[in-house]
């Protein structure tokens, strides 16, 4: 997959500009006014809740046309159900969604991102562990299309990460059929379900931001996907040590592992600046943290019996079990507002079923 | 003046099947059991397999298991079942 930078990339996977409205086939429906338009999507299943914005014609065309895609492009195939997911289908929930054009490359790219093998998407999506998408957005493209990696970084931070992070959702629900009750079969889900998209402070960062790790280029934009459990907020202002800074994400991770799942996977960390000047001050990079991390996010099966597990325990007490695989499975993000000694914690899904996915934005898989 | 939008949900026609020819009786027949692989479906697919031996006869119960829970049946497995006269699917968790 050859890897390419900003959104021209994409309209140099095609001869010219596509005439985007006169190309696309999705059916029509037409209504006597907005309000008949957004009971109609919502009677019908077609939004999360919130109202949406009407997909016309001419605000998909323009999606398309920023993107230079042709409106039948298919993005990716869903490797379970195979189904197609083209790129007027895609951009219609994007619009729905509240995106604007220049938003649109990175949805489809975060739609790849989801569509890949490793990611496997059914898993995460129809499973009762009620995972969201999380995802992680580097390089120029997210000042291009203006988001904010500051304050509220994992909240409502900006229009764009909202508006992507929506859309994501809004695709599976709408094309793949990812409903509550219906493929969706999450227990609880978590707030993320709405939108779950952020973007790294690479300004403001000492460290390779994670696309660059990932992809190995430094000017990179790109999408990184993972199936994530909700954000684990944890706190130390006491210390500068960068062991004892990590010793509380540790903690949280732990107690994931005896909390929810045990199994090693992809987890993410979310580091403020006020704790990144501790690492920067100590000369830490990203790789010395997931060293770190890997090292200490261990347990034994038999402290499962500490929290109600003991039934589970059997004859394995003292196997011992890591959080991550490997060093890198640790994905290491900078962001979040200017004050406080605050952290993230993000879980996977379930393990290594499904794993993370770094696509850079501007990449056409068939080209 | 009316407002016209796109339809926002997949619109192909799915791929068509048709549903397998019903065995009737499944007396003297080999039927598979395919679990997803979580801790629960054994003690589950144990009181179907005695279901299925002592009350309908069957002949033969095969017990595999996927190698991922929320992936497709492997080739081997999709293989395997077109020996069988019937095939259950199941999911516990």
């Amino acid at each position: 997959m050859p890897a390419r930078n900003g959104t021209s990339a994409f309209a140099a996977c095609f001869n010219g500009w596509v005439s985007a409205t006169s190309a696309l086939t999705a059916g029509r429906l037409n209504f006597e006014d907005a309000a008949a338009l957004q009971e109609h999507f919502h009677a019908n299943g077609w939004s999360d809740g919130l109202p949406i914005v009407a997909p016309t014609a001419t605000a998909v065309g323009a999606c398309l046309e920023w993107a230079g895609l042709s409106a039948g492009h298919i993005v990716g195939v869903e490797p379970v159900r195979k189904r197609a997911l083209t790129a007027e289908k895609i951009a219609i929930n994007a619009v729905m969604a509240g995106c604007l054009p220049m938003h649109f490359p990175v949805v489809v790219t975060a739609v790849t991102a989801m569509l890949s093998e490793p990611f496997l998407l059914h898993g995460p999506t129809a499973s009762t562990g009620g995972s969201a998408i999380l995802l992680i957005v580097n390089g120029p493209i997210r000042n291009e299309v203006g988001m904010d990696a500051t304050f509220n970084a994992l909240g409502p931070s900006d229009r764009a990460s909202t508006c992507i992070g929506r859309s994501v959702q809004l695709v599976l629900h709408n094309l793949l059929d990812v409903r509550s009750g219906g493929s969706d079969r999450s227990t609880f889900g978590h707030p993320g379900k709405i939108s779950f998209c952020i973007a790294e402070d690479e300004e403001n960062s000492p460290w390779k931001s994670l696309a660059e790790e990932r992809l190995g280029d430094p000017f990179v934009s790109a999408v990184t996907a993972m199936a994530a459990m909700s954000p684990r907020q944890v706190m130390n202002e006491w210390t500068t040590e960068p062991e004892q800074i990590l010793d509380t994400f540790v903690a949280e991770i732990r107690a994931n592992m005896a909390h929810y799942s045990i199994w090693p996977g992809n987890y993410a960390m979310v580091i403020p600046p006020q704790l990144r000047e501790h690492f920067s001050a100590a000369g830490w990079t990203k790789a010395d943290i997931r060293s770190y991390v890997y090292e200490h996010a261990r347990m034994l099966r038999k402290e499962w019996a500490e929290c109600g597990k003991g039934s589970v325990v059997a004859d394995k007490g003292d196997r011992e079990y890591a959080a991550l695989p490997d060093p890198d499975h640790l994905l290491v993000v900078a962001a979040g507002g200017p004050a406080g000694g605050f952290g993230a914690v993000v879980p996977p899904w379930l393990g290594t079923r499904s794993r993370a996915v770094t696509v850079p934005v501007g990449a056409c898989v068939d080209c | 003046m009316t407002i016209e939008v796109l339809d926002p949900t997949y619109e192909e026609s799915p791929s068509s099947f048709s549903a397998a020819s019903r065995v009737g009786s499944l007396q003297g027949l080999t039927v598979g059991l395919v679990s997803n692989g979580k801790q629960n479906t054994v003690p589950f697919f144990d009181a179907v397999e005695t279901e299925l031996r002592q009350t309908y006869g069957v002949a033969e119960v095969i017990r595999v298991t996927k190698g991922n829970y929320s992936a497709p049946a492997g080739p081997q497995i999709m293989d395997d079942a077109k020996r069988w006269h019937a095939l259950v699917a199941g999911v516990g968790d």
